[in-house]
């Protein structure tokens, strides 16, 4: 029966999860609108609304029109315009929830993973895109999460989503960055950034050579990543620029191995640099170091070892 | 090479320079983008058989929506994280039994790539380092109700602050919906290069298992450390 399929395809699609989540995106856009603790309650809402509307209609409307929305959603930004309200957090009733529920409070968050890999394993199993099932599990994962998280609490549901929408305003507009960083990467590729870099790099290093490409791969990564403070700014510069055009083509190098130890080797810039100041300088204060640099000098032997042996790792797996 | 093409790289400047400055990330970012198009000769626009800036930026952002769906877990974790899901999990953390500080830290360290590899975000430095790690650190290092001194407290200070990012940073790509395996998946497949998530996390498991080793040596030379410290302490004259 193909009808019947369409409708399983449909449910089991992507863009299934994408407007799930954006429904999900225009509650929290509601509820933010409502919380007048929030000094730019009006503007934030718009922010995560017009997020949703993205979410929900990405692959419906132009991509013109996307475009403009996100310019929307950055301009917002930009201004400072995009607040949280004032967050309810209390110890006190929560250690009491949590002596009354004990390790039952795990079992919404461990429902997520659960139903990620069952998804992502039944579509090994039946040959489909694993890949897929992953995203789809984490979805669906989502949902399964909420109701588990009901039961469990026995809250009522707006509860639910309030809690939901004071965690992704703390969180913030920054959970939008990876997916503007990948569209800087489609505009660099478009307009022949990678190329440009790439030429420079091979005036200076024989193009034969993989040990000195692969060394060249891994300064850059860290570098970029101890300037810009963040290893997934570097990532999409030195994928376009070197990895891709010198590396993986080329030499028909393995690319989800070269990239993925790429990205890590850019942890390693993140371990030595006072600019990722969440990870170094924020802790180091928290921890009432004496020294704001102390986490980092305690790092950077750790990060000067592991970054050598991405360099060996990628140059063997590579040959 | 003609030297218009270096204004390509204009957007990488900005980039650096933005971030660099601590400038709103997401400005920047798309700022770079429409200096690079415009530096190359693309329309604002679709244009003339041009593909735009502006619908390459909808296209690209709306393609990477994956990387943004873990929006769909909020509601249930922050439920979870009112009724005392950091709570109960401190309560596990005490559990651990380790002599030293720098056990501790190793233990840490496993404890973050396990909560990574489920993909779940549950750890910090505010949440759990300073409360509870931190202190359970410090315990393990005083000697009949002597506090190690300070020399000794600002190391293990350092030490488990540095758990938390080795064991966060290597240990979340063990998960295939984790922010830095989706990012490097949406990215290659721009580039024309569609990768598996799965094929990604496989190759980051010698990554995770010689963070562990690296940290586990870093952090049994800090239990070196401490001993030789608190020896020195204690018969100060023999020392020197």
């Amino acid at each position: 029966m193909p009808e019947g399929d369409g409708v399983i395809d449909a449910l089991f699609s992507l863009e299934t999860i994408y407007v799930l989540t954006g429904i999900v995106l225009l509650i929290f856009s509601f509820l933010t609108f409502r919380d007048r603790t929030n000094p730019h309650r009006l503007s934030s809402a718009v922010f995560w609304m017009v997020l949703g509307c993205i979410f929900g209609l990405g692959a419906v409307i132009p991509n013109w029109l996307t475009g403009i929305l996100v310019l929307v959603l950055v301009v917002l930004d930009g201004a400072g315009r995009v607040e949280r309200g004032r967050s309810y957090a209390d110890l006190v009733i929560q250690g009491r929830h949590a002596l009354r529920l004990r390790n039952r409070i795990f079992a919404p968050v461990l429902t997520i993973p659960l139903v990620t890999f069952a998804f992502a394993i039944g579509y090994r199993v039946v040959g489909a895109d694993a890949s897929r099932g992953a995203l789809l599990g984490l979805g669906f994962g989502g949902i399964a999460a909420m109701l588990v998280a009901l039961k469990v609490t026995q809250a009522t549901t707006r509860e639910l989503m309030h809690a939901g929408n004071q965690l992704n305003e703390t969180m913030g507009t920054v959970n939008i960055l990876p997916q503007l960083l990948a569209a800087l990467g489609v505009i660099f590729t478009a307009a022949g950034v990678g190329n440009v870099i790439a030429n420079v790099i091979q005036q200076v290093l024989p193009a034969n050579n993989l040990f000195l490409l692969i060394l060249a791969n891994c300064i850059g990564m860290t570098l970029f990543t101890v300037v810009m403070g963040n290893s997934f700014a570097a990532f999409p510069v030195i994928a376009t620029g070197v990895l891709v055009p010198l590396i993986i083509r080329p030499f028909g190098v393995h690319p989800a191995m070269a990239a993925i130890i790429t990205l890590t080797a850019g942890s390693s810039g993140t371990l030595m640099t006072p600019m990722a100041a969440n990870f170094n300088i924020v802790p180091a204060a928290l921890l009432d170091l004496r020294d704001r640099y102390g986490v980092i000098k305690f790092q950077l032997p750790f990060a000067v070892a592991i970054w050598s042996f991405h360099v060996v790792l990628l140059w063997l797996l590579a040959r | 090479m003609p030297l218009s093409e270096f204004f390509k790289l204009s957007g990488i400047a900005i980039v650096i320079v933005g971030l660099a400055f601590r400038l709103r990330p997401t400005l920047v970012v798309v700022a770079a983008a429409l200096v690079t198009g415009l530096a190359s000769g693309l329309p604002l626009f679709s244009a003339a058989g041009k593909t735009g800036i502006v619908d390459m930026l909808g296209k690209g952002f709306a393609d990477n929506r994956l990387m943004t769906l873990f929006i769909i877990t909020l509601p249930a974790i922050g439920l979870a994280e009112r009724y005392g899901l950091q709570q109960q999990s401190a309560v596990w953390i005490r559990r651990i039994h380790a002599a030293t500080a720098g056990r501790l830290s190793a233990l840490y360290q496993v404890f973050r790539v396990v909560v990574g590899a489920l993909g779940l975000r549950l750890g910090g430095h505010a949440s759990f380092v300073r409360p509870l790690i931190l202190p359970m650190a410090i315990g393990a290092t005083e000697t009949d109700g002597v506090k190690p001194a300070e020399e000794t407290i600002e190391k293990i200070k350092a030490a488990t602050a540095a758990s938390e990012n080795y064991g966060n940073f290597y240990g979340q790509n063990l998960a295939p919906v984790q922010a830095g395996i989706l990012l490097v998946y949406g990215v290659m497949r721009g580039l024309g290069y569609p990768v598996g998530l799965w094929d990604l996390v496989k190759y980051t498991v010698p990554v995770v298992a010689i963070s562990l080793v690296l940290g586990f040596i870093q952090f049994a030379l800090l239990d070196r450390g401490i001993r030789r410290d608190s020896k020195r302490a204690k018969c100060p004259k023999v020392t020197e």
